[in-house]
């Protein structure tokens, strides 16, 4: 049974790391701790759901999805966040800006969509695979190796493209990034649409293996999601799929060993350990200063 | 300057404080005056109001929804017959969002209003102990269509239960898990709330006490989580051949899909709050099999139980649950009490409902000394994506 919670585990973990990714992805070149991801993730379930209930095909529907979710992102920084920025507010603002951009997301898809649990069409399901006395579904390993992918894609793009220099020049120091010639505003712009874009394929891939979607589906997997991000240190993509990975394993053990009522507040209580013994997490960078 | 504009605003605050207490406390006063006595023209005309408290939003709005739809279509009923005592009634809908705070803050706003002279809720029995209390203080009567804890009716004599306790729908569940599908080994999932704890603490001991049947598992799992593959794990490892899941019916479908996936020969039994239509939504092949105890069947082919199903259909869009058959009969209920009594008198409102037997679509319901009701119970398989009741 061990194992069997073990793999339960890592699959829940691969759920919140997809998540967590967009939550790094943000802090990593804006220094923003973006709450309303969780909200941006819910949104991207709901719209691929809507257009699906249209009769549009999984595949467009998904990438339809994406691309509203990442204009969702856009829009998110052009209205709450950027007027915050012109005006040189203390960081602080920016992230109370977030929570209430979060709610105020949540409690739209309620008005608009209903606030009952529906049901999301399942997405890759060819049944189980057994390893030994444990089962796994072939949903699973198809959201692992989705993560997978993602978090190449989003690595190549940090790493190794000019825009990926861009983000990161602008990460480091804003104003010699614009002395260079970079244009700030557009990059902030391109990296909310990759988070959104990122909320939205996790969306889907969630819904898909739990087949329900419904608004607040994003609070608790956010919440956890951003302990996830803090525990592989906040900023390395890397670190965000790992950090789910062991926060998804301790969920599961913690069902196991102390029942399924600790499942919650094992993920916040790593949270807590990991500020107070190293706040950097796995493979953050020390001397983070800024909220 | 600035000194005193902030006292003037402290002032202004305190006696705004004073208007809010004097406000609250002079509605109650008016309860017994005759304003029901048809003398003048004024009092004719004024509406009879019943209130309706449930979740409208929310994991649980299709409850809360459902119960509205159900007390119209009573409601429409009475009034193409006149109305109460010759004045039409109204329903005031409140949306306690499945919560004791909400609740108790409605129940405050439903007792200041004199023209309220009942009360349909709530629906999660912790919620409705909650508001309970205020209820019973100001002499409202509360029939709650849906409240199973065994607790809640003796919170006082104006509180009512039309449902099942626990208890009962449970020997029909162990009924079923020994009689009718033979099994031996039951594991209990239930969910983590003031009702689930106790709900499957009854079911703990009543699987104990069953001689044939062995507990093997209980779990309990978060409402707020659709990843039950932990608990699901366990009651495996244990064997549990049959599972009671204790739970709302958010808990069905995602439950029963993770668990087939894993052993496709388990067999589930719900509790009540499982026969609705959002659980074959959710659920889809996975709920084949799902037996379920209720009150009421919507294939009842008695002429009245058509008249409501159609009604209802019309307004939800979907088959009635037993649970919205008991609230459209808490509702007649109150309203052949105040008939009978012939006044808004809220004290013999009370005294009426106590006594009444009333034959309706959830059986004939008769409440006893603490306020429980009484229900024969139907047995239902889901089969072919459909309830149908089993005979076996």
């Amino acid at each position: 049974m061990l194992f069997q919670q073990l793999l339960n585990g890592l699959a829940l973990g691969m759920a919140y790391a997809l998540v967590a990714v967009g939550y790094s992805l943000v802090f990593g070149i804006l220094r923003l701790v973006n709450f309303s991801h969780g909200a941006v993730y819910a949104f991207g379930a709901h719209a691929a759901a809507f257009l699906i209930g249209y009769s549009w095909g999984l595949l467009p529907a998904v990438l339809a999805s994406v691309l509203l979710t990442g204009l969702l992102g856009v829009l998110i920084d052009r209205t709450s966040l950027r007027p915050l920025r012109k005006k040189h507010s203390p960081p602080i603002a920016s992230l109370i800006s977030t929570i209430g951009v979060s709610t105020i997301l949540q409690n739209l898809l309620m008005i608009a969509m209903g606030s009952q649990k529906k049901s999301f069409p399942a997405l890759f399901d060819f049944g189980m695979i057994t390893i030994g006395t444990a089962k796994i579904s072939w949903t699973q390993m198809i959201m692992f190796a989705i993560s997978l992918v993602l978090l190449g894609v989003l690595s190549f793009i940090v790493h190794s493209t000019k825009i990926g220099l861009a983000m990161r020049g602008v990460e480091q120091n804003g104003k010699a990034a614009s002395l260079m010639g970079i244009d700030n505003n557009f990059i902030v712009t391109f990296t909310f649409f990759l988070g959104g874009a990122s909320a939205a394929i996790a969306g889907v891939l969630i819904s898909g293996y739990y087949q329900v979607f419904y608004p607040t589906m994003g609070f608790m997997v956010g919440l956890k999601a951003f302990s996830a991000a803090v525990l592989g240190g906040i900023g390395a993509l890397h670190g965000a799929v790992l950090g789910g990975l062991l926060i998804g394993v301790a969920e599961s053990l913690a069902a196991t060993w102390m029942g399924s009522a600790y499942r919650d507040s094992v993920a916040f209580l790593i949270l807590i350990l990991v500020l107070v013994v190293r706040p950097s997490g796995l493979f953050g960078r020390k001397g983070i200063t800024k909220v | 300057m600035k000194k005193s504009i902030g006292l003037l605003l402290a002032l202004t605050l305190i006696l705004a404080l004073f208007a809010g207490c004097g406000g609250g406390a002079s509605p109650s006063g008016t309860s017994s005056s005759p304003t029901a006595s048809a003398s003048g023209t004024d009092a004719a005309v004024k509406p009879v109001k019943i209130a309706v408290a449930a979740p409208m939003t929310g994991d649980n709005a299709e409850y809360g929804k459902s119960f509205l739809a159900a007390a119209e279509v009573m409601v429409e009923k009475w009034n193409a017959e006149g109305g109460v005592l010759g004045r039409p009634i109204e329903l005031v809908a409140y949306d306690d969002k499945n919560s004791g705070e909400e609740a108790a803050s409605i129940a405050q706003k439903i007792v200041s209003d004199p023209d309220i002279v009942g009360v349909l809720g709530h629906f999660a029995s912790g919620v409705s102990m909650a508001a309970a209390p205020v209820y019973q203080e100001n002499k409202l009567v509360q029939i709650s269509n849906c409240a199973s804890h065994p607790d809640y009716s003796s919170i006082g004599n104006y509180i009512f239960r039309n449902n099942t306790v626990i208890n009962e729908e449970f020997k029909v569940i162990v009924d079923i898990i020994a009689n009718d599908l033979g099994y031996t080994k039951v594991g209990v999932i239930a969910i983590k709330t003031d009702w689930g704890t106790t709900a499957g603490g009854i079911a703990d001991e009543l699987i104990s006490a069953s001689p044939n049947l062995t507990l093997v598992a209980h779990e309990d799992v978060m409402e707020t989580s659709d990843d039950y593959s932990p608990a699901i794990a366990k009651l495996e490892a244990a064997g549990a051949e049959v599972v009671v899941a204790v739970g709302m019916y958010g808990l069905y479908g995602p439950l029963a899909k993770q668990y087939k996936a894993v052993n496709p020969d388990i067999r589930l039994v719900g509790v009540s709050n499982a026969y609705t239509q959002q659980i074959i939504e959710l659920g889809g092949d996975a709920v084949e099999g799902l037996f379920a105890p209720v009150s009421f069947y919507a294939d009842n082919p008695d002429p009245e139980a058509q008249a409501f199903v159609a009604s209802y259909i019309g307004k939800f869009g979907s088959e009635p649950s037993s649970l919205a058959a008991q609230a459209y009969d808490s509702i007649g209920i109150l309203l052949t009490a105040i008939q009978q009594v012939g006044s808004t008198d809220k004290e013999a409102i009370r005294d009426a409902v106590n006594a009444i037997e009333y034959d309706g679509l959830s059986g004939f319901t008769t409440f006893d000394e603490i306020g429980d009701a009484s229900k024969i119970f139907t047995k239902v398989i889901i089969k072919d994506g459909a309830f149908i009741p089993y005979e076996g």
